[in-house]
């Protein structure tokens, strides 16, 4: 181990130094909760913590592993996730006001994953009101707050999981994308965050903002943590038809190739609906430039425009969201954030034939993007969020009208949603900070159910970098 | 009240059972508009009458395979 706090080692550093008896998972548990105990009333990043339940699992893991039982390679390391996955017979919030007592009746399959593979479970995190929202804006909990200065954003809908990762409160979250709700929050908390193919991970027993787009995914400190992560919660579910039976190949095994020969399209999109201001467009640059230094081939590549594929998107997301919030709409209005509910209710009035022509040219985009932007490269590297983070204040979209502070909201995913609605893979790995220091995130984009590429990268990236070990203070 | 923001009267109150004031349904008109014009654009560019929603999940059990 190399930190004297243990909170401050990364994931497999943790789990290993457990597996290895050099630690334990009682002591890594106490660390993430005095971890919390500090950090919890600068972020509100949790909405519940677990204090005993969680000792009294790191205990039994403890003992497990004292009988010469490692359940895997996550056993005894403790998280906390996205208030979104079902524990059954646990409360389940979703991030709202709605479900603020609800108790779920199942558990995630993803729950059950990492219970299986050791994990201990210090609560569960803040979200943006059933995860929609880009911002960790959350009226019925409190806002979460960026862990490198309190006055800005965290990025959502994953909030809680990105400045939870980033403050050391925890080694690994979950969180959940349907327009960039992984990425967001892993880029402006300067954390990873891996949005894998869709079908990749199972959705049962999670919240769902909408069927079609939303990915499960982790957040972690570094590439190599996630790659673990990714690892353990991957594959098919019969609970959800929509996951492949592809194998899960070992991750963590594959990122040490180095990128030598990896040829990388790099996008900075100039205008379309999300401008890229200059300081974020330089420190992509400075990344691809370090990625070309490792052996990479660097090249331009031109993104196609986005914008009838982010309108598609917003089709699914609105008609898939009022018909599964409708009986809530219609009862209980005035239990949602107003931004949350109008957000949906265009769905009630988009004929279904769009709907329909929404999804049957999700086929069309995929094969242009992969024949177009991706044709000859390994992964595109673009921004994930495409300007400076703002502030809690100045994204508050609840107090604050007006076209300009929902433009500001609506561009946070002008770089991100595209991608749930390929359904390729994504992964937010930081790079930088800004002139305000606030972090800046790269974004990598692969083909379908390469994810291993895109870590082989991001790892190799942070060999030469150092900004996913800087801590926030 | 114009024509769009009738036609999003029309949808509430008659085929939803949805109620909302006039300048919510103008906003919500004009939303709809928008996403509408960009999806059928798109769509009258790529869509044929054989397109299937399902070929994107065939697109990615393909991908899995390859």
């Amino acid at each position: 181990m190399k930190n004297e706090d243990l909170a401050l080692d990364d994931l497999t550093a943790i789990a290993d130094a457990i597996a290895e008896g050099r630690t334990t998972s009682v002591a890594a548990t106490e660390a993430c909760l005095a971890r919390i105990a500090a950090w919890q009333p600068r972020t509100n990043a949790f909405l519940r913590v677990y204090r005993e339940k969680a000792l009294a699992q790191a205990k039994a893991m403890d003992a497990e592993l004292s009988a010469g039982r490692r359940r895997g390679p996550l056993h005894g390391v403790p998280m906390a996730h996205k208030d979104m996955y079902y524990r059954k017979g646990e409360v389940s919030t979703g991030g709202s006001a709605i479900r603020r007592d609800w108790v779920a009746p199942v558990t995630a399959t993803v729950l059950d994953k990492l219970d299986a593979a050791g994990v201990v479970e210090l609560g569960f995190l803040n979200m943006a009101e059933f995860a929609a929202g880009p911002t960790g804006h959350n009226v019925h909990h409190g806002h979460c707050r960026n862990p490198w200065d309190q006055s800005r954003v965290t990025g959502g809908s994953s909030s809680g999981s990105g400045a939870s990762v980033a403050a050391r409160m925890v080694y690994g979250a979950l969180g959940s994308d349907t327009g960039g709700s992984i990425r967001l929050p892993a880029a402006a908390c300067g954390v990873v965050g891996m949005k894998a193919t869709y079908g990749r991970v199972s959705r049962a027993g999670a919240v769902a903002r909408s069927w079609s787009l939303d990915h499960v995914g982790p957040l972690t400190r570094t590439v190599r943590d996630n790659a673990r992560m990714l690892s353990v919660i991957a594959g098919h579910d019969p609970d959800d038809s929509t996951t492949s039976d592809k194998p899960v190949p070992d991750y963590e095994a594959l990122l040490d190739d180095g990128v030598a020969g990896l040829r990388i399209g790099l996008a900075l999109p100039k205008d379309g609906l999300a401008p890229l201001d200059p300081q974020i467009g330089a420190a992509i640059q400075t990344a691809a430039d370090a990625l070309g230094r490792l052996g990479a081939k660097v090249s331009t590549v031109t993104l196609p425009d986005f914008t009838a594929l982010y309108r598609a998107a917003e089709v699914m997301v609105k008609c898939e969201a009022a018909a599964m919030h409708r009986p809530w709409m219609e009862k209980t209005p005035e239990l949602y954030a107003n931004q949350v509910r109008t957000r949906m209710e265009a769905g009630f009035f988009i004929p279904a034939t769009q709907y329909i022509d929404a999804l049957r040219l999700r086929a069309h985009f995929v094969t242009e993007f992969l024949s177009t932007a991706m044709d000859g490269v390994d992964a595109v590297l673009l921004p994930a969020i495409p300007f400076p983070l703002p502030t809690i204040e100045e994204t508050d979209t609840e107090t604050k009208g007006g076209p300009a502070v929902l433009k500001m909201v609506a561009g946070f995913t002008g770089l991100t949603r595209p991608f749930n609605t390929l359904g390729i893979p994504a992964l937010s790995v930081p790079c930088g900070f800004d002139t305000n220091g606030a972090p800046i995130g790269l974004q990598l984009v692969g083909r379908p159910f390469d994810e291993a590429m895109l870590y082989r990268i991001g790892h190799a990236y942070q060999g030469a970098t150092d900004f996913h070990t800087r801590v926030p203070q | 009240m114009d024509e769009k923001t009738k036609t999003a009267a029309g949808i509430a109150a008659g085929l939803q059972g949805l109620k909302y004031d006039e300048k919510r349904l103008a906003e919500l008109a004009a939303e709809v508009e928008i996403l509408n014009e960009a999806v059928r654009k798109a769509a009258a560019q790529r869509l044929t009458f054989d397109d299937d929603p399902a070929a994107f999940a065939s697109i990615m059990a393909k991908e899995s395979r390859s």
